[in-house]
C-alpha cells in the first residue's frame, strides 16, 4: 500500500502526465447499460452485483478497492456499500453521519429540498432538509461518484464515501444493481393498507397466545381508529398528518393468524399456503413453545421480515436476516452462566467444574450454551453430567459429586425439584463456592428456597429484576384497556408490547418506504432503548438478538424476599 | 481488452482530476478538531478479542505512544471508517507498528463478544499492537466519560480518536473523520502543543 504522501506523489505525477490524454477524451462517452454485460445473464449481473454491494467482492473474486477519507486505503472486504446505505439501499443515519440512498430509484430523480406530497410532515421535512440538493443521476455521473466522489452538483463526498477503483464492466454490474435495491413495491403493501399476520403453533398454552395477541391487536386497532378518525374530524386529520405523514395514516393495517397444525415437518407447506393465498408484509410476533426453525427458514427464503416471535429456542445464526428475536432464548443463560464464572475464574483456577443438566430441550439449551460460552474462554472443559428422563437430582447424587470430584463450581440446569437436593447444602463439607441455576428454569420455586440456602444458591435471571420492573407496569398494561391483567402472561405482555412499539416507531421512520429490507434496517438503526422486562434492549446494523444481557441473582432474606443482584446485565 | 482500457482511462484521470482539484480547496479536506486533554484513566479491567483480562490503566498508561477510538462491531458507517485509519495507520508504520499501540474500546459491550472483536479486527487486518476491548456496561461507561465521549446510545456515537504522549501523559483529542495523511502528522507530533 502506498502511504499517504506517496499516494497524494503519485496521483499527482500520474495526473499531469494524463492530462492532456483526458482533454482529447473528454466527451467521449461510455455506456453502463447491457452492452457492457453481453455475457452474463439478469440473475448472474444481479448475484455479482450483490456480492459487490454486500460483500465488497468484484466479479473476479478479488476485492473492490477503495480510498475513504481522502487517502485511507480500504478492502472491499472490510467495509462496503451495504455498510452505510444498508441492506434496503435507502441509507443510514448514524451519530453525525448521515448516508443518502443508493437505490437507483432515487438516485435517477433530483434531490429537493423536500420530499413530494409530504413537505409539511416535520419528520420528513427534518430528512429532506438535511442533504443537499442535486441534479438526477445519470449512468456516467454514478459511476463518476463512485471512482471519484464527485457527485452531479459538483460536490465532494470523499471525506465519508470511499472512492472505488471499478472497471466499466464492474461498473455496470453495480449499477445494475443499484438499479433493482428497494425498487419494487414489497408484498403486502397497498394504497389502502399494510398486510401482518403472525403465526401460531396450535397447542400453545392459550393464555400464552391471548398474551401475544393483545399487545399487537391494541395496537392495530388504535392506529386503524386513527385512520377512520382523521377521515371525519379535521383535527384529528392534522395530528395523524404530523405524526404519520398522509401516506401512513390513510393506510389500514391488518393481522391474520396463520396457525401451524400438526408435526413440524408440515409447517413449511402451510406457511408457504397461507402465504399464496395472502401475501403479508411482514410477520409480527408469533409463538411457539417448541420449535420455530420452519418458519425461521421460511421467512428467510422469501425475505419476509419476522418482529421479534415468542419462542424460548430461536435459531442461533450469525448471518441470517429476516427474524429479529428477543434473545437468544434459553439458551443465552448458559452462556451467561460461563460468562460469569471466567470473570471469577481466580477463584477456580485448576478445580473442577461440573455442570449437570437435564435431557431434555431445556436443560440441553442450557448446557450447550454454558459449553459453547466456556471453550471461547479457553478453560478447560467442564465435567458433563445429565439427569435422564426420570432421574430425580437427589441429596445423595449432590453429596455424591461433592465427595468424588470436589468442584469448586456447580452448576445445575433442571426444574424447581431439583432444589430439594440441596436441603443439606449448608452442613455439607467442601461444598461448592458457587452454585448456579437457571432462574427461569426453576420457575416459581426460585421464590420458595429456604432462607439458609438463599446466599448459597445463585440463579440466572434474564430480566430486569421484578422490583425494579414496576416503574413500567403502567406503560406495558395500557394495552390491555378495560381487561383483567391477571388473565394474561406477564411476562409475554410485555414482550409483545415491545414488539407493539417498534412496530409503529419503525414505520414512522421509514419515511413511506415500505420495503421489507428497510423494515429491518431502520430497526437496526434505532438506539438501545428501555423497555419493560428486559435491562436494556439494544440494536445495530444486522445484530439479530435484542436482549443480550441476564443477571446472576440471589434471593434476599425476609418473608417477602427480592432477588438480589450478584452480577452486571451484562459480564465479559 | 484495449476498447476497455480506453473506456475506462477517462474515469481514471478524472478521479485524478478531482483529488487534485481538491488538494487546492477546502472541498474533501480532512476538516478535524483538536484538543489537548489530561484524562484520568478508570481503573477497570476490560477483556480483549483473546478473551484475556486486561487492566486498562496499565494498557494505556505504558511507555508506548498510544492512540484510542470507541467503535462497535456492527457500526455501519463512523467506526468502518475509524477502523481503516488504524489499519492504514499500521501499515504506514511498517515494522515500527510494534512501537505504537492501538486501542479499540467498544461502545456496545452487550454484542461485542471478544470473538465478535477478533473477527472484526481479521476483517482490517489488524497487526499484533491493535486491541480490542469490551467489558461490563458500567465499565465502558466509566472509561466512556474518563474520554469525555460517553454516548448513551450507540447509535449516537461521535467521531472521535486520541493520541497519548508517553513524554507528558496527556492526550490528544481528535474529533472528526481523519484523513490518514493527518492522523500520521498527529501521532508525530504527539507531546507537542
Amino acid at each position: 500500500m502506498h502511504s499517504s504522501q506517496t499516494f497524494t506523489a503519485f496521483m499527482t505525477k500520474v495526473a499531469i502526465v494524463h492530462v492532456a490524454v483526458l482533454l482529447l477524451l473528454v466527451g467521449a462517452s461510455r455506456s453502463y447499460g447491457a452492452a457492457d454485460q453481453q455475457a452474463l445473464s439478469a440473475e448472474e449481473t444481479y448475484k455479482l452485483g450483490e456480492r459487490m454491494y454486500r460483500e465488497g467482492i468484484l466479479p473476479s473474486g478479488e476485492p473492490m478497492q477503495a480510498f475513504v477519507s481522502g487517502d485511507v486505503p480500504v478492502s472491499g472486504t472490510s467495509f462496503t456499500c451495504v455498510s452505510c446505505h444498508l441492506r434496503s439501499g435507502l441509507g443510514s443515519i448514524e451519530g453525525e453521519v448521515s448516508t443518502p440512498p443508493a437505490n437507483g430509484r432515487i438516485l435517477y430523480l433530483p434531490r429537493e429540498p423536500y420530499i413530494k406530497g409530504y413537505e409539511h410532515v416535520p419528520s420528513y421535512h427534518n430528512y429532506a432538509v438535511y442533504f443537499p440538493t442535486r441534479p438526477a443521476y445519470t449512468d456516467d455521473t454514478l459511476a463518476e461518484l463512485i471512482t471519484s466522489g464527485v457527485d452531479p452538483a459538483g460536490r465532494s463526498v470523499i471525506k465519508a464515501m470511499p472512492i472505488y477503483d471499478l472497471n466499466d464492466q464492474d461498473m455496470a454490474i453495480l449499477i445494475a444493481y443499484l438499479k433493482t435495491l428497494s425498487a419494487q413495491p414489497s408484498p403486502g403493501v397497498s394504497d389502502s393498507e399494510i398486510k401482518f399476520a403472525t403465526v401460531i403453533v396450535e397447542g400453545t398454552d392459550p393464555v400464552a397466545v391471548a398474551s401475544m395477541l393483545a399487545p399487537l391487536e391494541f395496537g392495530i386497532a388504535r392506529k386503524n381508529s386513527l385512520t377512520t378518525a382523521s377521515s371525519a374530524n379535521d383535527r384529528v386529520a392534522r395530528m395523524g398528518y404530523n405524526m404519520l405523514g398522509p401516506d401512513l395514516l390513510q393506510k389500514k393495517f391488518s393481522l391474520t393468524r396463520w396457525v401451524l397444525k400438526g408435526p413440524s415437518s408440515t409447517w413449511r407447506s402451510q406457511l408457504d399456503a397461507y402465504y399464496q393465498a395472502e401475501p403479508v408484509f411482514a410477520l409480527l410476533g408469533g409463538i411457539s413453545a417448541g420449535d420455530w426453525e420452519p418458519v425461521h427458514r421460511f421467512c428467510e427464503e422469501n425475505q419476509i421480515p419476522d418482529l421479534l416471535p415468542i419462542v424460548d429456542y430461536p435459531v442461533i445464526s450469525d448471518h441470517d436476516w429476516y427474524t429479529l428475536y428477543f434473545s437468544r432464548g434459553v439458551r443465552q443463560e448458559g452462556e451467561s452462566a460461563a460468562r460469569y464464572l471466567h470473570g471469577m475464574y481466580d477463584l477456580i483456577k485448576d478445580r473442577a467444574i461440573v455442570q449437570v443438566s437435564r435431557d431434555s430441550r431445556e436443560g440441553r439449551a442450557l448446557a450447550d450454551g454454558f459449553r459453547a460460552t466456556w471453550a471461547d474462554t479457553g478453560h478447560p472443559a467442564a465435567i458433563d453430567i445429565v439427569l435422564k428422563e426420570g432421574e430425580q437430582f437427589s441429596q445423595q447424587r449432590l453429596q455424591q459429586i461433592i465427595t468424588e470430584l470436589k468442584p469448586a463450581a456447580l452448576i445445575v440446569w433442571d426444574d424447581g425439584a431439583a432444589l430439594e437436593a440441596f436441603a443439606g447444602l449448608p452442613d455439607m463439607a467442601d461444598r461448592p463456592g458457587v452454585i448456579l441455576a437457571s432462574g427461569t428454569f426453576v420457575g416459581k420455586a426460585l421464590w420458595t428456597i429456604p432462607e439458609q440456602l438463599r446466599g448459597l444458591l445463585s440463579f440466572t435471571y434474564p430480566y430486569r429484576l421484578p422490583q425494579d420492573d414496576i416503574r413500567f407496569d403502567a406503560l406495558a398494561l395500557k394495552v390491555l384497556p378495560g381487561k383483567k391483567t391477571s388473565d394474561y402472561d406477564q411476562k409475554i405482555i410485555r414482550q409483545s408490547y415491545i414488539t407493539n412499539e417498534l412496530l409503529g416507531k419503525a414505520l414512522m421512520d421509514m419515511r413511506g418506504e415500505y420495503y421489507r429490507d428497510f423494515f429491518f434496517d431502520t430497526i437496526g438503526m434505532m438506539p438501545d432503548a428501555y423497555y419493560p422486562l428486559y435491562e436494556r434492549v439494544g440494536f445495530g446494523p444486522g445484530q439479530r438478538y435484542a436482549s443480550k444481557g441476564c443477571f446472576i441473582v440471589q434471593l434476599g432474606k425476609g418473608e417477602n424476599p427480592q432477588l438480589e443482584r450478584r452480577s452486571e446485565w451484562v459480564t465479559r | 481488452m484495449m476498447v476497455q482500457r480506453l473506456t475506462r482511462m477517462p474515469r481514471i484521470f478524472t478521479i485524478l482530476l478531482a483529488i487534485l482539484l481538491m488538494a487546492g480547496s477546502d472541498a474533501g479536506a480532512s476538516k478535524y478538531k483538536r484538543s489537548i486533554e489530561n484524562v484520568v484513566i478508570p481503573d477497570v479491567v476490560l477483556v480483549n478479542q483473546q478473551g484475556e483480562k486486561v487492566r486498562l490503566k496499565s494498557l494505556l498508561e505504558s511507555d508506548q505512544p498510544v492512540l484510542v477510538d470507541f467503535i462497535y462491531a456492527t457500526c455501519t458507517t463512523i467506526c468502518p471508517i475509524l477502523s481503516a485509519g488504524f489499519a492504514n495507520f499500521q501499515r504506514e508504520l511498517g515494522p515500527e507498528t510494534k512501537n505504537a499501540r492501538l486501542v479499540s474500546i467498544t461502545i456496545d459491550p452487550e454484542n461485542d463478544t471478544p470473538a465478535a472483536m477478533k473477527e472484526y479486527l481479521e476483517r482490517y487486518q489488524a497487526q499484533p499492537g491493535w486491541d480490542f476491548l469490551t467489558g461490563s456496561r458500567q465499565d465502558v461507561d466509566r472509561v466512556m466519560k474518563a474520554f469525555n465521549a460517553y454516548f448513551r446510545s450507540k447509535m449516537d456515537h461521535q467521531p472521535l480518536s486520541f493520541i497519548r504522549s508517553q513524554e507528558d501523559g496527556k492526550w490528544i483529542r481528535l474529533y472528526g473523520l481523519m484523513s490518514s495523511s493527518d492522523l500520521m502528522k498527529e501521532f508525530q507530533q504527539r507531546g507537542g502543543k
